[in-house]
């Protein structure tokens, strides 16, 4: 084993886990703060991927697009095409409270996949749009590989500074206190409908970047990538994993998810030869167990969301108060 | 960030440890969709793949002796899995070249994000998306299956010909489905057929009536059907003939499927025929037939001749390119060109004889003469098929 393909590799899936970190950072501000259960971030993640694709390749007789705009406008597009996608279903999908949240999100992926694959015009269909421009994708393989690492860290970054940002601020407090207790906050004059799609669209333009993230890492997107098991529940488990509710323990989540899926294999792949194929199935079986024993002892996740601790500067004053009442 | 990195090299130089124990001469990467939708068909081609490596390591082994290890890989019919898998074939087991993986999606990324940049031949068997040809590889993407754009264009030359002017075409919704229709259609309808339905349907229902009454509101006689035989395609055939909604029926390669002898009955598809391609020396075929029955596999299985074919190729190329990765791709060409002596499936000690005393080889695959075009192509050569006793029975040859 040659040590520039261990660094290729390491590059590889630490390129994979920032692109999953931005579905989980997604999905985080969805359910983690604001207790909306998607279980279609299959669909954002199609619509952020199609739409940075469409922007940027050049003309192609088997799709729409032409446009060969800078990649910077691609990812920017892909951002508000999966948060306009998201409004119309917010509205009509938010008022459902959990378990049925959860299966009309599921049909809405769904129905976003079957167009992808079925309006040809538009997606080309099962052929899938091709020539996606990698940024820096002339170097050679490990250099292009870092660059891109370099992008997809930086805005991983960005991202998670800005939810951060935006969860300890006010709206942040709020969206929580709906979450925990939807008839206090009612009765505290929140505008619950309003905030909760506020939430929704945040989250699912974060999805769609990471969706186009991966497009254009790939240089290709097809409806095969579209796969609820990969795109959807894989990320669910990250995020339960790692711990719902705080941005660091989805961030984690991914890491450790990623690393037992993909390393998983070299495990695997010790089993005598005549076991090869039936070995594979071990890796969706190692981390099933995986998401059964984190619920069973341990199901706020690696790292918990914080509840009223020492940096919460609010309680301090809350429980000084109290205790000068006393 | 950097947490995470190091996270990650150290959990996967522990398991690295482990597998650098057997250390093979030669590793080849073999992909494929183990899990997920095609999950039934990978294991016979995987299978079909590893006894091209057997025979080569049985006659002598390559590049001198040495044995041809295959890695397997899942790709999981998806770019992610896909292009997981390739990365650790390519840099953690540094294989030389890669046989697969599978299905189109992954093909396209797997060449875009690893193995044209990691300068590796990749060579599919079952890879039918015409995007493939149009990749910008530096001509480092072969395939043994030809593009759906060769079959469906030959299939509506030969309907034409043989004086059916209007079909009503029922594909399966993904890209082997959609592609070959795409293609028919283009073909059939610039030569002045006339096309009386065209509609996609999605895999795995249990009923397919409505589409099949929607399909025959045209007023064709004839049902061209893109799918797989042991899959929706049978369940389409059977409501067709159920119902009467057509009297004629034709398939595309995926329809050659013995399910469909076996589930309907020979006696019910007297008016059913298939294209499939066909090896020009049919003795490649049977030779291949031979050996693969003998290892304990069902030769008609869909996809195994051309996978067969795509392992021993990468066996041939890499033992004329003397085992460098570099020059694999050129010497892929050069080993199936049509110009020198021609090797057969399982002809291995001749091949490696004539390359070491530097003759020109023509390998004459199983699926076919092969022959790459400058896309890394291969033509093919495609037959009608009818049912005969329990069996297909060449009808015809198409053009």
């Amino acid at each position: 084993m040659e040590l520039i393909g261990l660094l290729n590799y390491a590059v590889f899936m630490a390129i994979f886990i920032g692109i999953y970190s931005l579905l989980a950072l997604g999905l985080n501000i969805q359910w983690g703060f604001s207790g909306l259960f998607n279980a279609g971030i299959a669909g954002f993640f199609a619509v952020g991927a199609y739409t940075s694709a469409l922007l940027t390749t050049p003309e192609s007789s088997v799709h729409l697009g032409g446009y060969q705009l800078p990649v910077v406008v691609g990812w920017i597009g892909a951002m508000i095409a999966a948060g306009l996608i998201a409004w119309p279903i917010g509205k009509v999908c938010l008022r459902f409270r959990s378990d049925y949240l959860a299966i009309a999100t599921i049909g809405v992926a769904e129905i976003i996949r079957l167009v992808v694959k079925s309006e040809g015009w538009m997606t080309g269909g099962a052929r899938g749009v091709n020539k996606v421009p990698r940024p820096f994708g002339d170097l050679s393989y490990l250099y292009s590989q870092l660059a891109y690492l370099a992008l997809v860290i930086g805005i991983v970054l960005i991202v998670y500074w800005a939810i951060e940002r935006q969860i300890s601020a006010p709206w942040g407090r709020m969206m929580r206190g709906i979450r925990d207790n939807e008839d206090a906050a009612t009765a505290m004059g929140k505008d619950i409908k309003a905030r909760r799609l506020e939430a929704f669209i945040f989250g699912a333009a974060v999805m769609g970047l990471g969706g186009a993230l991966f497009a254009h890492f790939n240089r290709s997107i097809t409806p095969e990538a579209i796969d609820p098991m990969i795109a959807t529940f894989l990320i669910w488990i990250m995020l339960i994993l790692g711990g719902s509710g705080n941005n660091r323990g989805a961030l984690l989540g991914v890491a450790v998810v990623w690393i037992i899926w993909s390393a998983s294999e070299f495990v695997t792949d010790q089993l005598p030869t005549e076991y090869a194929i039936k070995a594979k199935y071990m890796r969706v079986f190692i981390i099933g167990l995986l998401l059964q024993i984190v619920l069973r002892f341990r199901p706020e996740g690696i790292l918990p969301e914080p509840q009223g601790t020492a940096d919460n500067p609010e309680l301090k004053t809350f429980q000084k108060q109290e205790g000068a009442a006393k | 960030m950097l947490k995470k990195i190091a996270l990650a090299a150290s959990l996967f130089s522990a398991t690295a440890l482990a597998s650098n124990a057997v250390q093979a001469d030669v590793k080849i990467g073999l992909l494929g969709g183990i899990s997920g939708p095609i999950a039934a068909m990978a294991p016979p081609m995987l299978d079909a793949a590893q006894l091209a490596f057997q025979q080569v390591n049985e006659q002598g082994g390559i590049l001198g002796g040495q044995k041809i290890e295959a890695v397997v890989g899942d790709s999981a019919c998806n770019p992610q899995n896909g292009v997981d898998s390739a990365t650790k074939l390519v840099n953690i087991e540094q294989v030389v070249g890669l046989v697969g993986p599978h299905c189109s999606g992954s093909v396209l990324a797997v060449a875009n994000s690893v193995t044209v940049p990691a300068g590796i031949t990749l060579i599919t068997p079952s890879g039918t998306s015409p995007e493939i040809t149009s990749l910008e590889d530096k001509g480092q993407v072969f395939r043994t299956v030809p593009s759906d754009d060769f079959q469906g264009r030959s299939l509506a030359r030969t309907l034409l010909d043989l004086g059916t002017k209007k079909v009503a075409v029922a594909y399966l919704n993904n890209d082997y489905g959609s592609g070959l229709a795409n293609a028919f259609k283009v073909e059939f309808e610039a030569n002045g057929g006339e096309l009386a339905g065209y509609a996609a349907h999605e895999e795995g229902k249990a009923s397919y009536r409505s589409n099949l009454a929607e399909l025959s509101r045209g007023g064709a006689e004839t049902l061209v059907i893109f799918d797989y035989g042991d899959g929706t395609g049978l369940t389409i055939l059977r409501q067709a003939l159920e119902n009467g909604f057509f009297t004629n029926f034709l398939g595309g390669d995926g329809m050659k499927s013995d399910a469909i002898i076996r589930e309907l009955g020979a006696e019910n598809l007297t008016t059913f025929t298939a294209s499939s391609p066909v090896g020009e020396k049919s003795d490649s075929l049977e030779s291949f037939n031979e050996a693969y029955k003998a290892a304990g596999g069902n030769p008609d299985a869909i996809f195994v001749s051309n996978s067969y074919d795509a392992a021993f190729l990468m066996a041939l190329a890499l033992e004329k390119a003397g085992g460098d990765a570099a020059k694999v791709s050129a010497a892929m060409t050069a080993v199936s060109n049509g110009e020198g002596e021609s090797v057969g499936p399982g002809e291995w000690t001749k091949a490696a004889e004539l390359i070491a005393a530097g003759k020109d080889i023509d390998y004459k695959g199983a699926s076919g003469d092969l022959n790459f075009n400058k896309a890394g192509d291969v033509p093919g050569s495609y037959g009608l098929f009818k049912v005969e006793g329990d069996a297909f029975a060449l009808q015809q040859a198409l053009n």
